[in-house]
């Protein structure tokens, strides 16, 4: 049960982050907007994390049937999630992520060589849900300025992503429970609230007005 | 506190003031657009030119003064800017 809603989690991933990131990049190749560029790579990273991790699953159901993913394949699908949740805080400018010495720039690395997959992937999962907690709460801030409904599911889709992840963290404490279950469909919600913008773009060919 | 305005931003003003703002056949007056879209004479002359050249805007041949009108591309372009200006918009982004 739990696998086949990872996997349909990770395949409604895999098809909001592609469809976000491909009219992102349509909306880059026209207008040359720099935003629109982060926001394609964001969600283009966002949807090939999903897309690595359905592949893991659906590997491990159909073929190796251990009962888990495979670590290297999870962390590396975090990982990319990871990327695409930075874009999108970047965008709502971060202005520095890495140290700018070069000493803590070296030394930053070190760890990753010594730790395994299992504390990388968690590493990573608890930037990803910072990341998306600074991400919803600067979405909801330009939804009161703005006050346009759109930007209100994002917000929503954002949190519910950040609530997603921090519900899982319950369920490695409280294993068997429905949390995960339940952290999964919160997930989904979230994925579904961030791609309604996609409904709104028209996708037919725009005409003009010959008297303007 | 004042809005910062992006380069993509001003271009998007400056065709919407050209699109709209129009005497028909003759085009815009660059007072007009500075007025319209709150920029410096000096910029906007910069942007103008960039603008031409690149086809998105067409200068009109007046006895008085230089003019602008929005090209067909140019109105294209506009187009696509607002829908995008919407989409980044979504997302609680600038564009």
């Amino acid at each position: 049960m739990e696998f086949f809603l990872e996997i349909i989690l990770n395949l409604v991933g895999l098809l909001v982050g592609l469809a976000i990131g491909t009219i992102s990049y349509i909306g880059f190749k026209n207008t040359g907007s720099p935003t629109l560029f982060r926001i394609s790579i964001a969600f283009f990273a966002i949807g090939i994390g999903f897309g690595i991790l359905a592949t893991g699953f659906i590997l491990d159901d159909f073929i190796f049937k251990t009962g888990d993913i495979n670590r290297g394949i999870s962390t590396l699908g975090v990982a990319s999630q990871t990327v695409g949740y930075w874009f999108i805080a970047f965008s709502h400018t971060i202005r520095t992520f890495f140290p700018k010495s070069r000493y803590f720039r070296s030394i930053g690395v070190i760890p990753l060589f010594f730790v395994s997959f299992n504390y990388i992937e968690n590493i990573l999962r608890a930037v990803s849900f910072i990341l998306l907690v600074y991400g919803a709460i600067e979405t909801l801030i330009s939804y009161i300025e703005g006050r346009k409904k759109t930007t209100l599911f994002v917000a929503i889709g954002l949190g519910l992503l950040g609530f997603g992840e921090f519900i899982g963290w319950y369920s490695f404490v409280f294993p068997e429970t429905i949390l995960y279950v339940f952290s999964i469909l919160i997930k989904i919600g979230g994925l579904i609230a961030i791609g309604i913008p996609v409904s709104k773009i028209p996708f037919r060919k725009i005409s003009f007005d010959e008297n303007l | 506190m004042t809005e910062h305005r992006t380069q993509i931003k001003i271009v998007g003003e400056i065709l919407d003031t050209a699109t709209h703002e129009i005497d028909e056949h003759e085009g815009t007056t660059i007072t007009h657009i500075i007025r319209k879209a709150n920029i410096s004479h000096g910029r906007l002359s910069t942007i103008l030119n960039n603008l031409v050249s690149q086809g998105l805007l067409e200068q009109v041949n007046s006895k008085r003064s230089y003019r602008y009108k929005t090209s067909h591309s140019g109105r294209e372009f506009l187009v696509a800017y607002k829908t995008f200006r919407e989409f980044s918009d979504d997302f609680g982004l600038t564009i």
